[in-house]
This record gives structure tokens, C-alpha cells and sequence, in this order.
């Protein structure tokens, strides 16, 4: 059920729109939020409060790929496999993963911990290979650093590795690692 | 013409109205250009790029189906520019085509096969792999193959726009997008086959017929859909005397193409083979013997002849179904009237619509709509009461839709169930107010609107000045009147004022006003209410009821009920009298006819000795509590023309095989009025015969012969006797208020019956042994007894379910499918539960179609006035047992 214990969520968002429809995206969000995946029910709680069919709800889960639409690990791990980042070794990163936790693209561990997806350019262009778990970026991959993400996420919940999602242009004092610079 | 435009089209000129597009204007010079995602029914979405063309002065090539004309356009359709541009669309769509068209049931009518065929592409410049998709059972009607989608979403865009059911999605993106329903689930839809017949491929076909056949192997007839009062224009598909098909153009007919599920998928009764095709004649024994018709013809002569000379000619009486062709119900009441020499006859539209008729007789003269389908199209505020009409009435429901979603018109609704998304279309879904009332009530909402109108001070100021007696008689008694109990008065004064204040408004009325109590007295009080906004007379304006079988217009028109002639004429209207007997060179009998319930009545009583019963079945129509078995049991003489051996037929002494609409030629008349042209498609099956002919045979050999060459014959006759009765063109004239007739009601003859029709009627019936209110009413999927011999509907509906709301069946802790037991004041009955959000809460709804397993439950009061046998709505209990 996602209606009855998000009342007060699901208000403020429809309140957001003047159109009721217009709230279908953040209401999936918030339904893939709560459950790590849409699921049917959800899709029909949605198209009733939206006054859709579920099949009308169903047609914007599948044309967005960042909603799930099966139930998938703890951490959702997405490896970026656009020009750039394949340039620099996006291949590299998916076979460390799978050395790591035998995890292939489009699986999830027995432990349903991690689920793998390659998607397209997450616009941090000038910083992979990189991936995203779950909300957060985690750029200039390499093997070491990706074992102890891993790690570190199976341990503690978190990785202090991860990255904001606005590296680029760096901050000045970090720079020396940096190829590119604007001055 | 100020708001015509002059273009040009590969050079030839051509006026067209502003606003039209330019694939169209083409169109009409006779230029097709290909397309595929464009079609005149929907919007144009753009999405193929099938139909480009050059258009001077502008530097790319135009998609056709979205580029409006514009004055002095020059367009071109076929440069080798526009020919290179068609060719590698087609080449975009191919490289993922399977090319199955050996297999594809669409192969010989479809759009892709005819483009690639136009441009022969033999090769393509593509590499890779096609996509494909894994074959998924989509429903039991209708197939999917997506390998063959060209992805152009005509279906879902129909299914939106125009059905307004959005039951179908496009699902992921790209070249990979495919249609589907919810998730994997099979489609759960209103089946009206829109999307399989606007698929310009293959990719949607009908399960029905899948593998049986090419498109230009079969047989085919436009003719007029058997089932509802909608009139809808379909096309029969048959093979050697099998109906393979039923298919709709979009540009003929009433309905323009649109269909729904009945119309579509329900044919399949016609080649069924419980089809009776021998006469048959019950034995000392009981048994019935099969016999031909040259052995059971003398014999019916004899026993009616028989009977007339030992009891007279009233102890004859005849009922007849409204599911016949004008003909043959012209030819039963005139055999009735000349060879019975009896007035005792009835029809189907007693069940109902002769409360309707009655109405429009007597406040404005006419027998019929004054308005049309276009009306309801143009009208800017539609009120419905008591329809239910996206199931009863879809292809009007259309009109309705199309005038609320097109052309935004308002909509008021006073229906028994409540707005609530389906993936089937729900009317009060588009409500702009809307008032849900347990049927029963309805007449107290019209009370209610009434008082709303004076209480508002819209009533017509005019007519007040003129007609003041009229006016303040009828403001006096609605004034007596509280606002019903239970409805909400600020909704009544909105529903009011809206309607007041609209430029063209038209009244629609169906089943669950007017076949429940106080549907007539409704019925006249409706007319005040348009009387007293000043605008029965106007143009535009007017009350239309719906009507649940194909032909109760033209049954009460061709004089096949007891209270009229043919041409809906009293039975003491001097006038008419003269004119049928000089067409019939015979007086019809005088003294007033028995209806279907005297008639019953009296066949228990002893006084009726023989009844002619064609096509109409009381034995399962009427409550097992007016034991109507019983009543015909008792008859001398019992002889049933029909097409399956009903339970009416069991009881009879002779069975006559009839044949059914697809078999036989003539005419019906739709609610608004149409007379459309009936087609045989198929030969009679085995020794089936259609009704007239049955009943002509029968007259010539007792001596009084109603002798016709053909049917053409008898609607020449029809024409005599009802002067202008003719088949009508595309869009028919509908008829005009009668002045004299409304000056009559309006000068004294509204008081007649002023005290009765403004009643307060009684209140929510609380009883608590029965707290539930149960309703019988016609279901989407099927009509009558009549549709449950089509496998199609069988398939999406297959027996009566007990509908409540979700929450109620909640609350009673049942899972759909589980069996109750359910208790009236008549008696019990057990039957599974199913869940529908449009019922309201306390609410029960059981399918018409299905209420043999009911029939125990229910009682009837008969219609003071009309005679009309009300059944439909019962307090019970529901046990969980
Ligand atoms: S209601 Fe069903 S049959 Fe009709 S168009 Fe929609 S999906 Fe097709
Ligand atoms: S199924 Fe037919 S109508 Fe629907 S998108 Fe595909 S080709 Fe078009
Ligand atoms: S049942 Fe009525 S609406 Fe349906 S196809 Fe037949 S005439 Fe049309
Ligand atoms: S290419 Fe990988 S983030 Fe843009
Ligand atoms: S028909 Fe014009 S773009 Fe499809």
C-alpha cells in the first residue's frame, strides 16, 4: 500500500500542479522510493489518484529507464556506457564488479544487495569511468576504489567515496588530480 | 464562401473549407496519399512520416496529415523528391517487418502490403538484426502480433479519443516500443474492435476468424447490427453461408464505423448450431417431431381457423420481439388484425419504450426524436437520465463523448452508477455534474430538476405570458414538492441552471427511466421541463430515448403494439382507420387490444385460447413470480417462430424456424428514427424462414392472403399506409414538434393526470429484513437471451455475476468469484460475486442477460398507464454462505 502510510507526501506533491496528471512522475518516484521498485499495485494506487488508466501509468514507467519495474537489490548500481565514458574504460569497471561480487549486467546478488544496469552518459563526462548507486555518483573508477565502494556499502550502508553530482568544474584545491581546468 | 480556401494539388485546383488538411483536400480530388498513423477519426499525431509532400514555397517536405491548407498552398504529391522520401519510410518500416504476410489474416487489405507494393522496394540498405518481439496471448478475442506494428498508435489513440476506454499503452521507446495492456495481463477492455479494425496492419486481428479466410474470398452485405437501438451500419463477411466476420467502414452509417462488442465479436448466433431449421409439432406424447413446411402450414391454417370459429377471434393473441425487421412486424400485426381478426398483439417495446412514445404523443405530437445524432454531436449541453449508455447505447454513448471531448460541450449526468476509471468507459467519467441515483429514483430527480427551475427562475418568461395557466398549475404542484430525499439540491440547481442556459440541448433518456416505475409520468414531466425553458420547439433541442433493442421504433411505428396502427395511430383514430382499410381493402378489427400482461392474464383465466408468439420469449423474460410458464401452459393453441428452442418455445404445440437478420432482407428503424436497409448476407439457414414469409404462407391458406413477392413489396405497402415511411439517407430529417398537438397538451391537456405525475414519490425505501437494492440492467457484452449464443461474448462474459463495489465486497470479506445467497420477498437465489467500482456503495448490479439465475428474486408491478411490466429493481439480503 503506498496511500495510506504517505498520506502527507502524496498531498504536498499533488499540490505541487495545477493538472492532477502532472504529479505522475514524482509520485512513481516516490513509490520506487518506498518499495526499490514500482510495482503493480503502486502503478494502480497512482492511476487512481491521478485519474488514469493503469495502463496509462504503466506506458511512463516503461519509458523512463530510472524506474524499476521488478524489485531489485539495496544498492542499484548503474555503470555509465556512453561514448566517454567507454573511452576511458567502462568495459574495465563492469568486469571489476563482476571479479568483485559475480554480478552481471541486469542481475542482482543472492543477498539481493546490489543490482547491476548499464545506462546512458550521466553527465560526468570528464570524470569516468564512473557509476551511480543509488542517489549517489562515484567517478574516476578504478579497481581498487571500486572493491572498497562495494565494501564499504555491504559494511556500513555508505561509501565515503561517493561524489556530488557537481564535480565539474572542481574546486581549486583538489585540482592536481585534475586533466582539465578552467582558469 | 468567406471561410473556403483554394489550393492546389498536383496542379488541380480545389476549394476546401478552412481548417481542412491537406492529406484530406487531397483526398477528395481522389489523390491518396499514404499514410499511416493519420485517420479521420483521430487526431493527427505526425508520428509516420508516411505522408510527406512538397508544398511550394516551403523548404522541407510537409507531413500532409497534420499540415492545414492554407489560401493559394500549391501542393505535390508525387515529385520523385516526395516518391525518395516515401521509399525510405516504407524501407525504415521493412527493416523490421517480418514480411509474414503468407500467414497474416490482414494480407489483401492492408495499408503496409498495398505502400510496398506501390513502391516495389526490393532491397533495403539496412544490416542488422529485426527486432522481435516474444508472442504473448493478449486476449480471448482479439490476437497481437507485434513483429508486424508499425508503431503509427492509431489503436491507442482511438481507444482514447474516441472510445475513451485508454486501455491500451505504448510501452518502452524507440524501435522497440510495443502495444500493450497493463503489465503482462491480458486485455480487460470494452472489445468494441476498434483497434483490430483501425490497425492499418496486421499487427491487431480478430481471434474469431483468425486463419479462416483471404479478404477477397468472402461474401459481403451492408446491412444494420442486430442487437441495439444505435442502428450501426456493419458489413457482413461470409463464405459458403458461414459468417466468417462483421466488420464497419468509417465512412458509412450512423455510426460511422464505430462498433462495439455486441456489433463486432457477437455474430457467431447466426451459424450456431442449436439454430432450429425443421418446423417442429409436439406429439400426443410431448414429444416434439420434427416435420417440413408443407405438413405444419395446413395445420396452423386449420387449428387458428379452428379456434376463431369456436371462441371467436379474441381468444387469439399474438406478441412479437422488436428484434424483427419492420416487415415482418408490419405483416404479424396486419396477419393478427386480417387473418386473426384480433387487436390482441403486443411487442418487446412494452417492456419499455411505448412509456417514451406515449410521452412524445402526447405533448408534442410526434412518435419519434425531433432531434438526430447530429444534434446530440452539436449540442453544447447534454443531460442524460437513466441510460447507463456506454452499455446500453454505445454508438449514441460515441456521440455523447464526441461532443464532450471535441467539441467541449457540457455534461450532466442523473445515472445509477458513479464516475470511476475502468479500463471501459464510464459516461459519468466526462461529467461536468453529476448526480448518481438508485435506479427507481430517477423520476424523483426529474421532480427535483423541475423544482430546480422555478426555484432558479429560468422558466421561460414567454411561455409563462402566453401559457400562464400551464405555467402556474405546473409551478404550484412542483412546488408542493420537497427536493427528493437523499439528493443533493445544490447539484439539482446546477444540473438545472446549466441546462437553462445552454444554446442547444438535447435530453437523453434510456432503460433505467423508463422501465422503472414512473418512467412514463418521467417521461411527459422531461417535456415540461423543456416546455418550460421555451425550447421544445426549438431547433437543436428536443428528449431522446434510447431504446434496448434494434427495432421497438419500428415496432411501435408499424402498429405491432396493442394501442396503435401502423404509423403509431390510436386504434380509434378515425382517419387512420380509413387509409388501412383502403390499403388493406378490409377494416381492421375495432374494440381495444389486450397488452402482453392481459394477455398473459387471460391465458390463465382461460379467455385467450391461442397465441402466435414470434421471436419473444416471456417465459424467461418475466419474473418467475407472474409465473408467465404457467399461463402459456394453459393455452389450446401455442405456436413460436423462433431461432433457438427458448423456454417460451418448449412450451409450445408447434415451433416454426426462423430465420435471423443476417439471413433476411428489409428494414429497421433506429431510436432517432432512421429507417436503414436490411441485407441478406446469408441464405436462410437450413429450413429457417423469415417471419413474414412464415406468416404470409399461414394467411393464404386460411383464406385471407397477405401475399408479398418480396420485402421491397411490403414497404411499399408500409409506404401506403404510413404515408413517407421510406428508407433514409446518410442523415435524416428528424421529425418536428406538432404544433397543434402541444397546443392541446399546453391549453388543458397537461392536467389531466397533473396530480399523479407530480406525486412526491416515494422515499428511500429503507427495510432492513433487505438492505441491499437490486438492479437488473443490460451489461456491454450482451442483449437479451440472444447474445449468450455468441461464443464472442460468452468468451468475454459467461455468466451473471452479483456486481458491488469494491468496498462493500470488501467489508462482506468476499473474494470475486465467491458464492451468496441472496433473499427477496419472491424468493432466493445463489450466485458468484464479482467487484465494479461504478456501483455505488449498497448497491447491487446483476447482467439482464444472465437473470434466469435470479428469477426467483425478483417481482413485477405493471404501469398503471401503460401497461408496462416493471421488474428490474428489488430490495434483497445478501448471505455469506
Ligand atoms: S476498448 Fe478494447 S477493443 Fe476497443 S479500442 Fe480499446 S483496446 Fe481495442
Ligand atoms: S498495433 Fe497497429 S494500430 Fe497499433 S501502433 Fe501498431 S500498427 Fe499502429
Ligand atoms: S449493439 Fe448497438 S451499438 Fe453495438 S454495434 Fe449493434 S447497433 Fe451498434
Ligand atoms: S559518457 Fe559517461 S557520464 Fe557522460
Ligand atoms: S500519416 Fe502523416 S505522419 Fe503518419
Amino acid at each position: 500500500m503506498l496511500i495510506e502510510p504517505y498520506k502527507d507526501r502524496i498531498a504536498e506533491i499533488l499540490g505541487r500542479y495545477p493538472e492532477k496528471r502532472a504529479a505522475l512522475l514524482p509520485l512513481l518516484w516516490l513509490a520506487q522510493e518506498t518499495q526499490g521498485y514500482v510495482s503493480e499495485e503502486a502503478m494502480r494506487e497512482i492511476a487512481g489518484l491521478l485519474d488514469l488508466t493503469p495502463p496509462q501509468v504503466f506506458e511512463t514507467v516503461t519509458f523512463y529507464s530510472m524506474y524499476n519495474l521488478r524489485p531489485i537489490g539495496r544498492f542499484h548500481i548503474q555503470v555509465c556506457r556512453s561514448l566517454m565514458c567507454a573511452l576511458v574504460g567502462a568495459e574495465n569497471l563492469l568486469s571489476w564488479i563482476d571479479a568483485k561480487l559475480g554480478l552481471k549486467t541486469g542481475g542482482t546478488t543472492p543477498d539481493r544487495m546490489f543490482s547491476l544496469h548499464q545506462v546512458e552518459c550521466l553527465a560526468s563526462c570528464g570524470t569516468g569511468p564512473m557509476m551511480q548507486i543509488n542517489d549517489e555518483y562515484y567517478e574516476r573508477l578504478t579497481q581498487a576504489k571500486v572493491n572498497r565502494i562495494l565494501d564499504d556499502l555491504r559494511r556500513d550502508g555508505k561509501s565515503d567515496l561517493a561524489s556530488g553530482p557537481f564535480m565539474f568544474p572542481e574546486p581549486s584545491n583538489k585540482s592536481s588530480e585534475s586533466s582539465c581546468r578552467t582558469n | 464562401m468567406a471561410d473556403m480556401v483554394n489550393i492546389l494539388v498536383d496542379g488541380t485546383p480545389i476549394a476546401v473549407e478552412k481548417g481542412t488538411l491537406v492529406i484530406e483536400a487531397a483526398r477528395r480530388l481522389g489523390i491518396m496519399i499514404p499514410h499511416f498513423c493519420y485517420h479521420p477519426k483521430i487526431k493527427p499525431d505526425a508520428n509516420c512520416r508516411m505522408c510527406l509532400v512538397e508544398v511550394e514555397k516551403m523548404p522541407k517536405l510537409q507531413t500532409s496529415c497534420s499540415t492545414l491548407v492554407a489560401e493559394g498552398m500549391a501542393v505535390r504529391t508525387n515529385t520523385a523528391v516526395v516518391e525518395e522520401a516515401h521509399k525510405s519510410v516504407l524501407e525504415f518500416i521493412l527493416a523490421n517487418h517480418p514480411l509474414d504476410c503468407p500467414i497474416c489474416d490482414q494480407g489483401g487489405r492492408c495499408d503496409l502490403q498495398d505502400f510496398s507494393h506501390r513502391y516495389t522496394p526490393t532491397k533495403s540498405d539496412f544490416l542488422d538484426v529485426k527486432r522481435v518481439f516474444q508472442k504473448e496471448y493478449f486476449s480471448p478475442l482479439i490476437d497481437k502480433e507485434m513483429n508486424r506494428c508499425v508503431q503509427c498508435l492509431r489503436c491507442v489513440r482511438y481507444c482514447d479519443e474516441v472510445i475513451d476506454a485508454k486501455a491500451l499503452a505504448p510501452i518502452g521507446r524507440g524501435s522497440r516500443t510495443e502495444i500493450s495492456h497493463f503489465t503482462s495481463h491480458q486485455l480487460d477492455c470494452e472489445f468494441c474492435g476498434g483497434c483490430v479494425q483501425i490497425c492499418p496492419v496486421g499487427a491487431f486481428t480478430n481471434r474469431l476468424s483468425d486463419y479462416e479466410f483471404r479478404p477477397w474470398m468472402m461474401k459481403r452485405a451492408d446491412t444494420v447490427c442486430g442487437y441495439c437501438g444505435d442502428g450501426c451500419t456493419i458489413t457482413l463477411q461470409s463464405r459458403e453461408d458461414e459468417l466468417i466476420e462483421v466488420i464497419s467502414s468509417f465512412e458509412k452509417g450512423r455510426n460511422s464505423g464505430d462498433l462495439c462488442a455486441r456489433g463486432y465479436f457477437g455474430y457467431q448466433f447466426v451459424n450456431h448450431p442449436d439454430r432450429l431449421t425443421m418446423p417442429l409439432v409436439r406429439q400426443p406424447d410431448g414429444r416434439f417431431e420434427p416435420t417440413t413446411w408443407e405438413d405444419v402450414l395446413p395445420l396452423l391454417a386449420e387449428r387458428f381457423t379452428q379456434v376463431k370459429l369456436a371462441y371467436g377471434s379474441e381468444a387469439v393473441g399474438g406478441l412479437i420481439t422488436s428484434r424483427g425487421t419492420n416487415e415482418d412486424l408490419y405483416v404479424f400485426q396486419k396477419f393478427m388484425r386480417l387473418a386473426i381478426g384480433s387487436n390482441h398483439l403486443d411487442s418487446a417495446a412494452r417492456f419499455g419504450h411505448v412509456n417514451a412514445v406515449e410521452a412524445m404523443r402526447r405533448v408534442q405530437g410526434t412518435n419519434r426524436w425531433t432531434v438526430s445524432y447530429e444534434d446530440i454531436v452539436n449540442a453544447d449541453c447534454l443531460l442524460l437520465i437513466g441510460t447507463q449508455i456506454t452499455w446500453t447505447n454505445p454508438i449514441a454513448g460515441l456521440k455523447v463523448k464526441e461532443a464532450v471531448k471535441k467539441h467541449g460541450a457540457k455534461l450532466l449526468t442523473i445515472e445509477a452508477m458513479q464516475p470511476s476509471i475502468e479500463t471501459t468507459s464510464n459516461i459519468a467519467n466526462l461529467s461536468t455534474t453529476h448526480l448518481t441515483v438508485e435506479v427507481g429514483r430517477h423520476p424523483a430527480a426529474v421532480h427535483g430538476l423541475l423544482k430546480a427551475v422555478f426555484d432558479e427562475g429560468v422558466a421561460d418568461n414567454h411561455l409563462a405570458a402566453t401559457a400562464s395557466g400551464y405555467v402556474d398549475r405546473t409551478r404550484a404542484a412542483v412546488s408542493a414538492l420537497p427536493y427528493p430525499e437523499g439528493m443533493d439540491e445544490a447539484t439539482l440547481r446546477t444540473i438545472a441552471r446549466t441546462f437553462a442556459g445552454s444554446r442547444r440541448g438535447v435530453i437523453l433518456i434510456g432503460q433505467d427511466l423508463l422501465q422503472s416505475p414512473g418512467g412514463y409520468e418521467a417521461s411527459v414531466n422531461l417535456m415540461d421541463l423543456l416546455l418550460l425553458l421555451g425550447k421544445l420547439s426549438e431547433k437543436g433541442w428536443g428528449l431522446a430515448p434510447l431504446t434496448e433493442e434494434n427495432n421497438e421504433q419500428g415496432a411501435i411505428e408499424m402498429g405491432a403494439t396493442a394501442d396503435y396502427f401502423p404509423g403509431a395511430a390510436s386504434l380509434d383514430d378515425a382517419a387512420a382507420r380509413t387509409r388501412i382499410a383502403s390499403a388493406w381493402k378490409e377494416s381492421p378489427p375495432v374494440g381495444a387490444g389486450m397488452r402482453m400482461l392481459d394477455m398473459l392474464e387471460a391465458a390463465r383465466s382461460g379467455k385467450l385460447k391461442a397465441m402466435l408468439i414470434v421471436g419473444e420469449n416471456p417465459a424467461r423474460t418475466l419474473p418467475a413470480s407472474a409465473k408467465p410458464a404457467e399461463a402459456l401452459g394453459r393455452l389450446e393453441f401455442l405456436v413460436v417462430q423462433e431461432l433457438f428452442l427458448t423456454e417460451t418455445a418448449k412450451l409450445a404445440h408447434v415451433v416454426l424456424p426462423a430465420s435471423s437478420y443476417a439471413e433476411k432482407s428489409g428494414s429497421f428503424t433506429n431510436s432517432e428514427g432512421c429507417v436503414q436497409k436490411v441485407r441478406a448476407g446469408l441464405e436462410p439457414l437450413g429450413g429457417s424462414r423469415p417471419d413474414w414469409e412464415i406468416l404470409s404462407a399461414v394467411s393464404v391458406l386460411m383464406g385471407y392472403p397477405l401475399e408479398y413477392g418480396d420485402a421491397a413489396e411490403i414497404l411499399k405497402e408500409i409506404r401506403a399506409v404510413i404515408p413517407g415511411y421510406r428508407v433514409l439517407g446518410a442523415t435524416p430529417e428528424p421529425a418536428r414538434v406538432d404544433r397543434p398537438a402541444m397546443d392541446r397538451y399546453v391549453g388543458g391537456g397537461f392536467a389531466e393526470d397533473m396530480a399523479s405525475r407530480y406525486r412526491a414519490t416515494s422515499n428511500i425505501t429503507q427495510d432492513s429484513s433487505y438492505p441491499w437494492s437490486l438492479w437488473v440492467g443490460q451489461s456491454l457484452f450482451h442483449s437479451g437471451k440472444l447474445s449468450t449464443m455468441a461464443k464472442g461474448l460468452l468468451e468475454i462474459q459467461k455468466e451473471g455475476r452479483l456486481y458491488m463495489n469494491p468496498a462493500d465486497l470488501q467489508r462482506m470479506q468476499l473474494a470475486e468469484g465467491e458464492m451468496v445467497t441472496l433473499t427477496s420477498v419472491a424468493g432466493e437465489a445463489r450466485v458468484p460475486v464479482g467487484a465494479l467500482g461504478r456501483i455505488p456503495r449498497g448497491i447491487l448490479f446483476f447482467p439482464e442477460s444472465f437473470k434466469e439465475a435470479i428469477a426467483g428474486l425478483l417481482t413485477m408491478t405493471p404501469d398503471a398507464v401503460t401497461g408496462v411490466p416493471y421488474h428490474k429493481q428489488q430490495r434483497v439480503a445478501v448471505h455469506k454462505t
